[in-house]
């Protein structure tokens, strides 16, 4: 329900702009001028935003919007970011239960009589000026490493998938609360009047085995539906219904518009129920979206060297890379949050098949998509994260031979880049065994309290009252990693 | 923010309750608990964990006594004196209250009348929701004329009180629209729109509500809204949200309300049926209520991490639905608002925990009850059943059968099948397959997981029409059995033969096997699946080598005679590549046969038999015909159709009624224990089934279960469960509820709009014996309901919300009634009660983007005919992928109880409305009746289809617009025949080809134009 004082507001400039007959002007403009949150217009830093809560952000804010690619399944740390040159010798030894702490284990494993430690099979190596460390699996992101920010000591208390990215996602295991992104839209609205504020892209999915996903991922909970994120789609239309139905022309469409507009006028001057005025807007928002979305999905006007930073993958619809450059595209044109869900990390068996795999699918994208950014001036105000759920056990799963790895809650890393985050920084540390944290750990809750910073908002303070209480993202917890932001 | 507080409450305050004033009696709940709740009960108030200083504002004992300091909080009278006063005025950061990192400060209004309460000797009150409600006098108002029943005169008296007057009473067409929507969720056909618009009796309205209520459609709509309580879904949650079938207990909610079942009688069946002395079956399916939570089948979760959260689950929800409480906020701790300590969440959760259940894939218990509507449906099996079990009873004509069938056997030549040797062999995935004397192929070392035999072997044989597989047994092979994997079984997903010509190898012939025919098949394995193209999925044939470990036989009839003159090369392929690894066929032996194939099911009859049933029946001597007809009898007895028909129906009709999962109490209770921060695994002290001290408490003889808890709920002295309830139906009519936060009646919900009338709603529900019909009537056939919405913008502005209720409810349509009103206008609603969900237009890809793990997933299986037309509460539920035409409406995704959707108003909405198939095809359907039904002119026929969309003629303006729109279109249609056609070909149902494609076409245009007017969509 859209907050009344506001509604109001509208109600009242419309009236004092257009007198009590407005049929002669554009309706485009019209809707435009009416989709604006006034409130928000006075106090908001950016002025050209749509919505969002008086009074936020709290501060000057670092970054305007942020990329989120989501690695879903749970990447291995010990391959891929959190170097251990310790395991070399323990290599197939038995993890001792000082390190275990009889900390529990997934129904996966926990019959498992013996926990043989199993290096990483992957080399090392240091990258940039910064000398990150990173796999070689990971080659093009060893050219952006000055760029990134790898954090080796986050931590959650899921050991499941659907617990833990619902956890990730909203701050809370069990479904119910809104995501990041829906928050975000909340709080902070929208810059773009041409697209949704939230936008999800998925990559197709290969790997067969892969963790499934579900809307509640990128769900409002019990924000008002209109935050929800929007899924852009790599087969169909790009957001559900966006076509017209076949036979229907573009002329066609806008003449139905005007007529809708026009009857829907009438009946407002007669009713005076300023629901009907957003709904003439929303009608027009849709009309655009009908040429802004296919535009920008649409990439044959990107360069050549642009095409070849993100690979020959960027030519298929659907990929990560292709997903990548549409983020980038998503960003210029002010999409606040764009979430792209990469499937198929969880490699319980064979790690060493799979692995290289999804480490190819995603590295170029996610390196290029920093260069990029950052060439066109644009990563220094967009915060861009690469990372899963949780980790994975340093202890095989399963056969050695054709090892496997199981669920880790208890470190695991990610990367941060851009928009407010320290570049070229490598945070936290585990134990020889990458198996407990050891320095600077970093909770979930942690995490979504730092992007909520970046983006210039107290975490404590971007809440929303249901059922008695106000809720936030970091429920009662988290504590902005001041060590890491700019 | 506090710009904006200070307008609302100013705005509040002037609507709502003209208090603030400082002569005027300042009241506890209304000015003074709202301040103390939000600002100050969070570190004091009733959590004990986190109380600052020994002071709790909750009570006033403690807040007029001493505190931990030795001040008094509050000096009632005193002003000066009160520490209270001093705290939250003074300049100090560091004593100020609510502290910098607390709660949002107090605002000048706020201390302004916290200090007038203290002055006028700082009274508390309880909570009003706790207090059970009182018959409230019926008002005197200054108008009398206008109240039509009690409820008008609560609303008038507000109204007089602030000098506003109700708005008049909505015309004819838009109250019986709003009475349809309201009552059976359905737009009024023209024909009982002309009913009511001619009906002079005085009671042409309250007539016009009770054929509403009457209707089946009414029993639908409210069921509808009950599932959103009730979180009912189609499907499991959770990760993999596999399939559920929960819709029978569905159709018991359907069925519930149209028999206008008692609400007490609705709660405790619910809650508690199973336990109901003699409970019947259809009051434990109404149980399945509290099983509507996900439940997970994720590998390697924690089983009692998952059994507790269902628990939780069931709690919340209770709570939520029946005492609009916020119960679940005392799981982790003493609820910092509401007197609900952490002990007595657990309390209550007692009574929910003792079903015997599993975590992981925990769907037991579950019981196999008939939906109460689908009794025609199962009529109709027992109809058959009987019909074929009286004719099972009749003597067999078994002699005119034995002689029809001796004479069908003893007329064909037999000349059997001949073994084939296979000259090379070839394993795809590395198996060694080795020849044996018997030109069988042994299966042995690499067990690869997926694999295809290549066999190849020569036959001079031409006009050959069938094919043996024979898959034996050995002892080399798991279990002695005929399949490679460890269990026995082999799954060959595809069998395969391509015929070469030896004298010119160009010649090739891949032969199509039109049938198959298998001596044993595993149910859901069966033979044809080797046939039919399908080499892959989860898709072949197997022999319950588990628990069978014996060789089996299939024939593969080829649609024609093959092979060449010269000699003839067969390469056969078998294949494993179903998602089965290792399943390898152990064994396999091929034959092949040049007889007839109407012979084929000869072969094995022996052969003496044959020549028996060769001679004339007087040529047979009794032993010879004793034998023939036990041999007969044994195999080909014709009962044994009529006996297997009757078993398919016997299983058919149990399929029809799936096992639905209900609540049940473990014979030896569970023990339920405090769980420290709501944590599974961190029980502490034990504690036993009871209800929260605040409440009245449970009769001493109740049983302390669930069925005493339901029978504690509807005890007519409870202070929530009537009023929780009524203003939910207040809620579904106008909007808001007369408590607007209709999920939270504590401390931090808001107040009623009008206390005394909710009071008076409720108490008139019991007064009723809990009638729900009575109480849509009232409330429908009130005044206040029927007043215009048609006021003017200068009303909406002073009273966006409708708090005061001076005009009748405007609001957009719920996702359901916008689309079966799309439907119903266009005549392609088809109203079949109850019944499995359906699959209605979805956008190709949706499920399996998300989720295409094998055996875990599959395409959305669209449905055709009635099932893409019916009402959308039957539209299948996946709660991770609801469907897109309702959750873009707002409809919630059902992972948990939803109370009060949201009411959005978004570009997707417009997107979904203009393009989306089912829209556009209903509009077509829409147009074709304009065409057929409308009249003879383009006036008539736009003026026809406008009136089943808005239940109103249009006026000269509307029409004009209508009129130039409908011939600009056909215009454009008449020159784009191409384009009409494509458009009129949208959705699965032919369009009308009698009619003029572009006049159609134009038509169709319009009706889009009506469809997507805020008023199509808007309750007015």
């Amino acid at each position: 329900m859209p907050h009344p004082l506001s509604e109001m507001q509208i109600h009242q400039n419309r009236r004092q702009f257009f007198g009590r007959s407005s049929t002669g002007i554009g309706v485009v403009a019209l809707a435009s001028l009416l989709n604006r949150d006034l409130f928000s217009k006075e106090t908001a830093s950016d002025a050209s935003r749509v919505g969002g809560l008086p009074g936020i952000p709290h501060f000057a804010p670092k970054a305007k919007r942020v990329i989120y690619l989501l690695q879903s399944g749970a990447p291995s740390q010990v391959d891929l970011l959190d170097f251990k040159p310790s395991l070399e010798k323990l290599h197939m030894t038995e993890l001792p239960d000082t390190v275990r702490k009889g900390q529990r284990l997934t129904g996966m494993t926990a019959g498992q009589k013996q926990f043989p430690v199993v290096k990483s099979p992957w080399k090392f190596q240091q990258h940039g000026e910064s000398g990150t460390w990173l796999s070689d699996l990971l080659p093009h992101m060893g050219k952006v490493a000055d760029d990134i920010c790898v954090i080796n000591s986050m931590h959650t208390e899921a050991i499941n998938h659907d617990p833990a990215i619902t956890f990730f996602q909203s701050g809370h295991q069990q479904p119910g609360r809104p995501s990041i992104g829906a928050w975000l839209s909340y709080g902070l609205g929208s810059e773009t009047e041409n697209l949704p504020s939230f936008v999800v892209l998925l990559s197709k999915n290969s790997f067969n085995q892969a963790q499934p996903l579900y809307d509640r991922l990128w769900g409002s909970g019990f924000l008002s539906s209109k935050y929800q994120g929007v899924k852009f789609r790599s087969q169909g239309d790009p957001v559900l219904y966006l076509s017209d139905p076949a036979g229907g022309s573009d002329a066609n469409r806008r003449m139905m518009l005007d007529r809708l507009s026009k009857l829907n006028q009438m009946r407002e001057q007669e009713i005076g129920d300023p629901e009907i005025t957003a709904r003439i807007a929303q009608y027009e928002m849709a009309y655009r979206m009908q040429t802004s979305v296919p535009e920008l999905a649409d990439i044959s006007n990107e360069s050549a060297s642009t095409l070849k930073l993100y690979g020959d993958d960027v030519k298929e619809p659907g990929t990560h890379a292709a997903n990548c450059l549409l983020a980038r595209r998503l960003a210029e044109r002010g999409v606040r949050f764009i979430q792209v869900f990469h499937r198929g990390w969880d490699h319980h068996s064979n790690v060493q098949q799979h692995l290289p795999t999804l480490a190819k699918q995603t590295d170029q994208g996610s390196a290029a998509l920093i260069a990029d950014l950052k060439q066109r001036g644009m990563l220094d105000e967009t915060l861009v994260i690469w990372g899963g759920e949780f980790g994975r056990t340093v202890y095989s799963q399963g056969n050695p031979k054709a090892f496997g790895r199981d669920h880790h809650p208890r470190c695991f890393s990610l990367w941060m880049a851009g928009g407010g985050i320290k570049p070229g920084l490598t945070y936290g540390r585990t134990d020889d065994y990458c198996y407990n944290i050891t320095e600077n750990p970093v909770h979930v809750h942690d995490f979504h309290a730092t992007i909520l910073h970046c983006l210039g908002i107290n975490h404590e303070r971007l809440t929303y009252r249901f059922q008695g209480r106000d809720y936030r993202l970091t429920d009662v917890h988290g504590t902005v990693v001041k060590d890491i932001v700019k | 923010m506090n710009v904006i507080r200070i307008i609302m409450i100013a705005l509040t305050a002037t609507f709502l309750t003209c208090v603030a004033a400082a002569e005027e009696k300042v009241e506890f709940n209304r000015d003074v608990l709202p301040i103390l709740s939000n600002h100050c009960y969070a570190c004091h108030g009733p959590d004990s964990a986190t109380r600052e200083a020994g002071l709790r504002l909750d009570q006033r004992e403690s807040t007029t006594g001493k505190a931990d300091s030795g001040k008094r909080a509050v000096t009632p009278g005193n002003v000066q004196v009160s520490e209270l006063i001093r705290r939250i005025t003074t300049e100090d950061e560091n004593e100020r209250m609510p502290p910098v990192k607390g709660p949002k400060p107090l605002n000048a209004d706020q201390i302004a009348t916290l200090k007038t309460w203290i002055m006028q000797g700082a009274e508390f009150q309880p909570h009003w929701a706790f207090i059970p409600p009182k018959q409230p006098a019926i008002p005197k108002t200054l108008n009398s004329a206008w109240p039509k029943n009690e409820i008008d005169h609560f609303v008038l008296a507000r109204l007089e009180r602030v000098g506003i007057k109700p708005a008049r009473e909505a015309n004819r067409e838009t109250l019986i629209r709003r009475v349809a929507f309201d009552l059976t969720g359905l737009p009024p056909t023209l024909k009982e729109i002309d009913l009511f618009l001619s009906d002079q009796s005085p009671h042409a309205y309250e007539q016009m509500v009770d054929r509403y209520l009457a209707s089946p459609a009414y029993g639908e709509h409210m069921a509808r809204h009950w599932l959103d309580l009730a979180r009912y879904a189609d499907s499991n949650g959770y990760q993999y949200d596999t399939e559920r079938e929960q819709w029978i207990w569905r159709d018991w909610v359907i069925n519930a309300y149209n028999s206008n079942k008692p609400f007490n009688e609705f709660t405790i069946e619910q809650l508690a049926g199973d336990l109901l002395p003699a409970a019947t079956d259809q009051q434990r399916l109404a149980t399945g209520f509290n099983r509507n939570h996900g439940i997970t089948i994720e590998g390697g979760i924690i089983d009692e991490e998952y059994r507790t959260e269902y628990v939780m689950d069931r709690l919340v929800t209770t709570g939520d639905v029946w005492l609009a409480l916020t119960i679940g906020c005392a799981r982790c701790h003493e609820h910092k608002f509401d007197p609900i300590s952490q002990k007595e969440f657990y309390q209550l959760y007692a009574f929910f925990n003792q079903v015997p259940e599993r975590g992981m894939q925990g769907f037991a218990p579950k019981q196999r009850i008939p939906s109460p509507l689908a009794s025609d449906s199962q009529k109709v099996f027992d109809v058959e059943l009987a019909r074929l079990k009286a004719e099972l009873q009749k003597p067999a004509e078994i002699d005119e059968q034995l002689n029809l069938w001796s004479k069908n056997i003893s007329g064909q030549a037999v000349s059997g099948w001949t073994v084939v040797e296979p000259l090379t062999m070839k394993s795809s995935g590395g198996t060694t397959l080795t020849k044996l004397a018997d030109n069988s192929l042994l299966a042995s070392g690499a067990n690869p997981q997926k694999d295809v035999y290549e066999i190849v072997s020569k036959t001079d044989a031409t006009n050959l029409t069938a094919v043996r597989l024979e898959a034996l047994t050995h002892e080399s092979l798991p279990g002695s059995g005929p399949g490679r994997h460890s269990n026995s079984n082999f799954v060959l997903s595809e069998f395969e033969l391509t015929a070469v010509s030896t004298a010119d190898p160009s010649k090739q012939q891949t032969i199509k096997f039109i049938r198959a025919i298998a001596d044993y098949s595993q149910a859901n394995y069966e033979i044809d699946k080797a046939i039919d193209g399908n080499q892959t999925g989860n898709n072949g044939w197997a022999v319950d080598g588990p628990t069978r470990k014996l060789p089996a036989t299939a024939l593969f009839i080829a649609s024609s005679p093959f092979g060449f003159e010269g000699g003839t090369e067969l390469q056969f392929r078998l294949r494993h590549e179903a998602g089965f690894s290792t399943h390898g066929v152990g064994r396999p032996r091929l034959s092949i046969t040049d007889d007839t194939p109407e012979t084929l099911e000869l072969h094995g009859i022996p052969a003496d038999i044959r020549q028996i049933a060769g001679k004339e029946r007087d040529q047979r001597t009794t032993n010879e015909q004793k034998q023939l007809q036990e041999y007969f009898l044994a195999h080909h007895n014709p009962q044994q159709a009529l006996e297997q028909r009757v078993a398919e129906l016997e299983k058919q009709k149990v399929a029809a009624i799936p096992e639905t999962m209900i609540m049940q109490d473990m014979a030896q209770p569970r023990a339920t224990y405090l769980l420290d921060r709501g944590q599974y695994n961190e029980p502490r002290e034990q504690v036993s089934p009871d209800v929260p001290a605040i409440f009245p408490a449970m009769p001493k003889t109740a049983a302390k279960n669930r069925l005493g808890f339901a029978n504690w709920l509807v005890d007519p002295g409870h202070p929530l469960t009537a009023r929780v309830a009524v203003n939910r139906y207040w809620q579904r009519l106008f909007g808001l509820g007369l408590v607007k936060t209709s999920e939270d009646f504590g401390v931090q919900g808001e107040l009623p709009s009008h206390p005394e009338l909710l009071d008076w709603l409720a108490l008139e529900f019991i007064r009723s014996g809990w009638d729900i019909k009575h109480m849509q009537r009232l409330i429908v056939n009130s005044a206040t309901y029927r007043q215009t919405s048609h006021v003017g913008a200068d009303a909406y502005r002073k009273d966006p919300e409708n708090r005061l209720l001076a005009r009748g409810p405007r609001m957009r349509l719920d996702a359901e009634q916008i689309r079966d009103a799309t439907l119903a206008v266009g005549g392609s609603l088809v109203q079949q009660q109850g019944g499995k969900s359906v699959y209605p237009y979805q956008p190709k890809g949706l499920w399996l983007e998300l989720n295409n793990r094998p055996n875990y997933s599959k395409a959305y299986p669209q449905g055709s005919g009635n099932d893409l037309y019916r009402r959308s509460l039957y539209t299948f539920w996946k709660r991770t992928v609801p469907s897109p035409m309702l959750k873009t409406l707002d409809a919630p995704e059902r992972e948990f109880c939803t109370i009060r959707r949201s009411r959005t108003n978004t570009p997707l909405q417009a997107l979904l409305l203009l393009n989306g198939p089912q829209f556009v095809e209903a509009a077509r359907k829409l147009a074709e009746r304009m065409l057929t039904e409308g009249g003879s002119t383009v006036d008539e026929q736009i003026t026809y289809g406008f009136r089943l969309v808005t239940a109103r003629n249009p006026s000269t303006a509307e029409l004009a617009v209508f009129r130039e729109a409908y011939d600009t279109d056909l215009k454009h249609y008449t020159n784009a025949q191409n384009a009409a056609q494509k458009l009129l070909q949208v959705g699965d149902s032919a369009f009308n080809k009698s009619l003029n494609q572009a006049e159609l076409a134009a038509c169709t245009s319009l009706a889009r134009v009506f469809l997507n007017l805020d008023e199509a969509i808007t309750k007015e």
